[in-house]
């Protein structure tokens, strides 16, 4: 459990970040090193250079507004949830992020990190998804910009070149109306979802108007789930929830099999959970803090 | 606290009042201020740095080992194989009734499951090791052999064969037959069959393993994470060819064992052979990847059972099989003891004699398993209640009253047990009523919880075991039987040091030992140094393992402690001048019985025995050392003509009853309360007790819910590599829990006590599975098989909807 040989290198400026990355075939961006740290232990990746991206400048901004929230590249997990600011502003981001591992990991653990990882169970790439967040890349060409619904391709597979930089991400603001919940089934406190879903729903006379549903750690990424997302318009308090569970359950029809659950539990869950979180949304929230 | 007036044993002469007591413990204060100096922490000059080379394959033919790409890497010292290690022999085969497997300290020839050592890489750090394993590793020529990844496969006519010259795949298959049982059979109303499932964890000790070797001036020294540092010396010296003497074993501070440290592992012996052959000082650092598929792994037992029984819930006899896939099987002591325990302990605390139990042990091209806290004592009783549950719900029987009328009851005592296990005394039928107690307030608690969600079930579910502690270790090795030892010592300064063949693991021994010697000898406990863990300073003992500390340290300790005593009253009443008989101990002093003349301390007494021995009685020989070799009484080492064995010195017991909420679209499982009711006799520091019951109910839960080794079936790959595959329950998951105790002491065994490490395994995998089906009895939900998961939930409840609609 000792990583291969590698470089370091910590760069003051995101320029000189994106250029150590395009010098090299396999250099990797270290933040938080949740992820990448124990994966090189492992030598499941063996990056022949690091480049720690946590002093380059203005990478820690950390900026709730009106229209949202802005999350540089070097904010940890902790930092936005523990903001009252952000809260107030995304709700969706403290309640995805109770679920992202435990204290300490979240005081290291980066949420641009977890959104460029792309690990398929992770709770903020859906999340990012649901809530229609931005991505900041940076690369040898210039900046770019990316929405996160479409960026996630297949399992740690992204739209991110390898010489791009994942720089910073803009959630935002829920407008008035909105419900945005995550909720998730794990073996324990802290661990990766078996099944989990992130949600936005517009909420019109007590009645779902529309939703972006996105389940995660179903299959091999996050995805928008088509057949719930129509089944749960026009839902409201009392209204028959067999076929929201029917829907999500033919959403995750492809749910993949491992050590935690079979492929049929990872769908009957998804089902449940958009039962749960769609009898929330409706009746003001209740319940989504955990 | 429910207790009885704790009997004291005449052994205790002066009642100082250190048994009972919650003295705090000694051992803590290092390990929580980082204090603790563990294998890892030790540096010795010139040190080098070992890796083993595991084997990536399930089973395969080594065709050829090329080591010149690691040897050519920066920083390595040597590379070494099974064809260096030529003058060490295999481990020994002790144990006649099964099948020899030949193992070799690295594996030669073969390989038989992934994680298997075949080869050491010695470097400057790890990190070049690791290095140069990966070269070892690439430049390794494998021929694969078919693999054999369970049960099923291995028993398969025309199996692959993991040991070509044997004509099957089963280690080891104890024939079991029992007349009574096929009477009851024959005169019962019903039978059913069943499969019974306890699924592969390991004991997952917080340290893994380490090892530290080096040679100076002939003399090995060797620094081993483990449970029985004894028993290693002997062992490297056997297989190293080294005279005794010249070997010292040496634990350092041990961050827990569980029995996965009870084994002689390949590492030990490989790592003091490069040290003699080296002429450096080396060190091998488990790592968790390693230990996770090199540390025994344990339980993986299925039991194929048919029941008897009769309309009005009397269940008449049980007849199994009791399989347990032990791996590869190299691994010594050997791996087939476990199911041995099961077999003997599957009724519990029950009168239930009609048993019939067939062990067989299986090798697959798995890890090995062997010891693990509990040792088959927590499969069995999965298996028995889950059976007793079967009878009640298919006779409509109460579940507490069928339980209340098999149960033993005091008047029983001593009850011998259908395998010839002595319960020589326990509460088995009072500690169940006050479960039920218990566990009822919790069960009205949870159902008035969750009374407005439909979607929440609640149920009860109920175990009483018997937990066989101190027993022989001959049965399990071939070799080793069940003493153990103390040399107790008064300095000059009249302080106390005892040293004692028992190890410290972190479970209180030290404090526990400085209790009884303060006891014995009418002094202070903090006056008691305690020495173990070190083969040239305590004498030979068989260390810890086996719930045997508190009964066997009780009796060495004592019969040193009054051989001690005896001479220093004489030396006392010299210097009194007062005739023997009347000098008594209070206070820590000598005095002469009812007079008012001045004491004579210890310090007094001491200081004549080995300083001013002109002030010992005439002729008297100096030195105030006396040492206790301690054989616990009615243990039993090998059975009987009648194949009946009393296996363990003594035989605690307990009933656990927990309360369980499942969500029925999710199939999650909340364990709200769980009671234990404990009795371990006498109890020398009831907060230690506590302590051991509290972590062994967190591992009976992770048995129950969590831990749980899986591999390909096509392949024999683990799927496992870390703790993101392998769960074990942290502080969010293991439940508030009750303890209570009776104390009922043990008749023959000094002091009354009985053994308490392992008692809270058993119960949790039996009182989960109970409880889940019994909260989902309407579907018709019978949990068969632990872990009893989310996933496995929502199977049962499938499945059960499967039956009634076919039905």
């Amino acid at each position: 459990m000792k990583p291969a040989p590698f470089d370091y290198f910590r760069p003051a400026t995101v320029g000189e970040a994106a250029a150590a990355l395009s010098s090299s075939d396999s250099a990797k961006v270290l933040a938080g090193g949740q992820s990448l740290i124990p994966s090189m232990n492992f030598r499941l990746s063996q990056p022949s250079l690091l480049v720690d991206i946590r002093g380059a400048a203005g990478l820690d901004v950390l900026e709730a507004g009106p229209d949202g929230v802005t999350i540089g590249a070097a904010v940890t997990q902790s930092r936005v949830k523990d903001s009252e600011a952000v809260y107030s502003a995304v709700p969706g981001l403290r309640r995805a992020l109770r679920f992202v591992g435990h204290l300490q990991i979240r005081n290291r653990g980066t949420v641009c990190g977890s959104l460029a990882h792309a690990d398929p169970a992770a709770e903020l790439p859906a999340l990012a998804m649901a809530a229609g967040a931005r991505l900041t890349i940076r690369g040898p060409a210039g900046e770019r910009t990316a929405d996160a619904d479409g960026f996630y391709l297949g399992p740690y597979w992204t739209g991110l070149e390898p010489s791009e930089i994942i720089t910073g991400v803009f959630f935002p603001a829920e407008p008035p109306g909105t419900v945005t919940t995550v909720d998730e089934i794990a073996r324990r406190s802290g661990d990766f979802a078996v099944a989990g879903l992130a949600a936005s729903f517009a909420v019109e006379g007590g009645a779902v108007a529309g939703a972006r549903l996105v389940g995660f750690g179903v299959n091999g990424r996050p995805n928008r789930l088509a057949a719930a997302e129509s089944a749960v318009r026009g839902f409201r308090t009392g209204a028959v929830e067999k076929d929201l569970y029917e829907a999500a359950y033919e959403d995750a029809a492809d749910a993949v099999e491992d050590v935690h659950a079979d492929s049929e539990y990872r769908r009957e869950a998804l089902g449940a959970l958009l039962v749960r979180a769609a009898r929330a949304a409706v009746s003001g929230g209740a319940g989504m803090e955990g | 606290m429910t207790a009885q007036t704790t009997q004291i044993n005449p052994m205790i002469r002066h009642r100082a009042g250190h048994i009972g007591r919650a003295v705090p413990r000694r051992e803590d204060f290092s390990p929580l201020t980082g204090r603790q100096r563990y294998t890892a922490d030790l540096k010795l000059p010139g040190m080098l740095e070992a890796a083993f080379v595991r084997s990536p394959e399930a089973h395969a033919l080594i065709r050829s080992i090329d080591p010149a790409p690691a040897l050519a890497l920066p920083g390595v010292h040597a590379v070494f194989t099974a064809a260096d290690l030529a003058d060490v022999g295999s481990f020994p085969h002790t144990i006649q009734y099964i099948r020899p497997v030949g193992q070799r300290p690295l594996a030669e020839d073969r390989v038989r499951y992934v994680g298997s050592p075949y080869a050491a890489v010695v470097a400057d750090d790890r990190y070049i090791a690791e290095d140069a394993a990966a070269l070892v590793s690439a430049s390794t020529e494998f021929e694969p052999l078919p693999s054999v990844a369970d049960l099923d496969q291995a028993l398969a006519e025309n199996a692959p064969r993991l040991y070509d010259d044997w004509p099957d795949n089963r280690l080891v298959d104890f024939p079991a037959e029992n007349p009574e049982v096929t009477r009851a059979f024959a005169e019962a109303d019903r039978t059913f069959t069943e499969t019974y499932v306890s699924q592969r964890q390991t004991g997952l000790p917080l340290e893994c393993r380490g090892v530290v070797a080096d040679v100076v001036d002939g003399q090995l020294t060797v620094w081993s994470s483990t449970q029985s540092p004894h028993i290693v010396r002997s062992t490297l010296a056997m297989m190293l060819g080294v005279p005794e003497p010249q070997v010292r074993v040496i634990h350092p501070a041990i961050g827990g064992g569980f029995g996965t440290k009870t084994h002689q592992y390949p590492e030990d012996i490989v790592m003091a052979w490069i040290a003699r052959r080296i002429g450096r000082p080396v060190r091998w650092i488990e790592d968790r990847f390693e230990h996770l598929v090199s540390a025994v792994h344990a339980r993986d037992q299925r039991h194929d059972v048919e029941a008897a029984y009769d309309d009005d819930g009397t269940i008449r006899a049980v007849r199994c099989i009791a399989y347990c896939d032990v791996g590869s099987g190299e691994i010594f002591m050997p791996g087939t003891a476990p199911v041995f325990v099961t077999a003997g302990c599957i009724t519990g605390g029950y009168d239930f004699p009609n048993m019939e139990v067939r062990p067989v042990c299986v090798v697959t091209n798995k890890t090995p398993s062997g010891a693990y806290r509990g040792f088959g004592v927590p499969e069995g009783m999965f298996v028995m209640e889950r059976i007793i549950d079967r009878v009640a719900r298919l006779t409509g029987t109460d579940r507490v009253e069928i339980r209340r009328r098999m149960i033993l009851q005091e008047d029983q005592m001593p009850y011998i047990m259908h395998g010839g296990g002595k319960v020589d005394s326990g509460s088995h039928a009072k500690g169940f009523e006050r479960a039920v107690e218990l566990i009822e307030v919790s069960r009205r608690a949870a159902e008035e919880r969750y009374a407005g969600d439909p979607d929440v079930r609640v149920g009860v579910g109920y175990t009483n075991y018997v937990e066989p502690t101190t027993p022989t270790y001959h049965l399990t090795t071939g070799h080793w039987a069940g003493y153990d030892s103390a040399t107790v010592r008064v300095d000059p300064d009249g302080k106390v040091r005892a040293a004692l063949g028992n190890t410290e693991l972190g479970q209180g021994a030290v404090t526990t030992a400085a209790q009884l010697v303060a006891e014995a000898l009418g002094v202070d406990p903090d006056d008691v140094t305690v020495v173990m863990g070190d083969t040239d300073r305590s004498p030979y003992g068989l260390g810890a393992w086996g719930s045997r500390g508190a009964v066997v340290m009780t009796g060495s300790i004592l019969m040193a402690s009054d051989r001690v005593l005896a001479k220093a009253r004489e030396i006392a009443a010299h210097m009194l001048e007062a005739a023997e008989a009347d000098v008594v101990i209070t206070d820590g002093a000598f005095h002469v019985a009812g007079s008012g003349a001045p004491a004579v301390s210890w310090a007094k007494v001491a200081t004549a025995a080995w300083v001013r021995t002109v002030d010992m009685p005439p002729g008297m020989e100096p030195g105030l050392e006396m040492s206790g070799y301690f054989e616990p009484p009615d243990l039993e080492h090998l059975p009987g003509a009648d194949g009946k064995v009393n296996a363990a010195a003594t035989w605690a017991n307990g009933a656990h009853a927990g309360v369980v909420s499942v969500r029925l679209s999710t199939g999650e499982i909340r364990i709200e309360d769980y009671a234990v009711v404990h009795d371990c006799g006498t109890m020398i520091n009831p907060m230690i007790i506590d302590g051991q019951v509290h972590g062994a109910v967190a591992q009976g839960v992770a048995g129950a819910m969590y831990e749980h080794f899986q591999y390909d079936p096509d392949t024999a790959q683990p799927r496992f590599a870390s703790f993101m595959e392998y769960l074990y329950p942290t502080c969010s998951e293991v439940p508030e829990m009750t303890v209570e105790h009776f104390e009922t002491p043990a008749p023959e065994q000094p002091l009354g006590v009985k053994g308490c490490g392992e008692g809270g395994t058993i119960g949790p995998p039996a009182v989960v599975a109970g409880a889940v089906s019994d909260a989902l009895a309407d579907l018709g939900v019978e949990i068969t098989a632990s872990p009893v998961t989310p996933s496995a939930v929502r199977r049962a409840i499938r499945e059960a909807a499967g039956r009634s609609a076919a039905s």
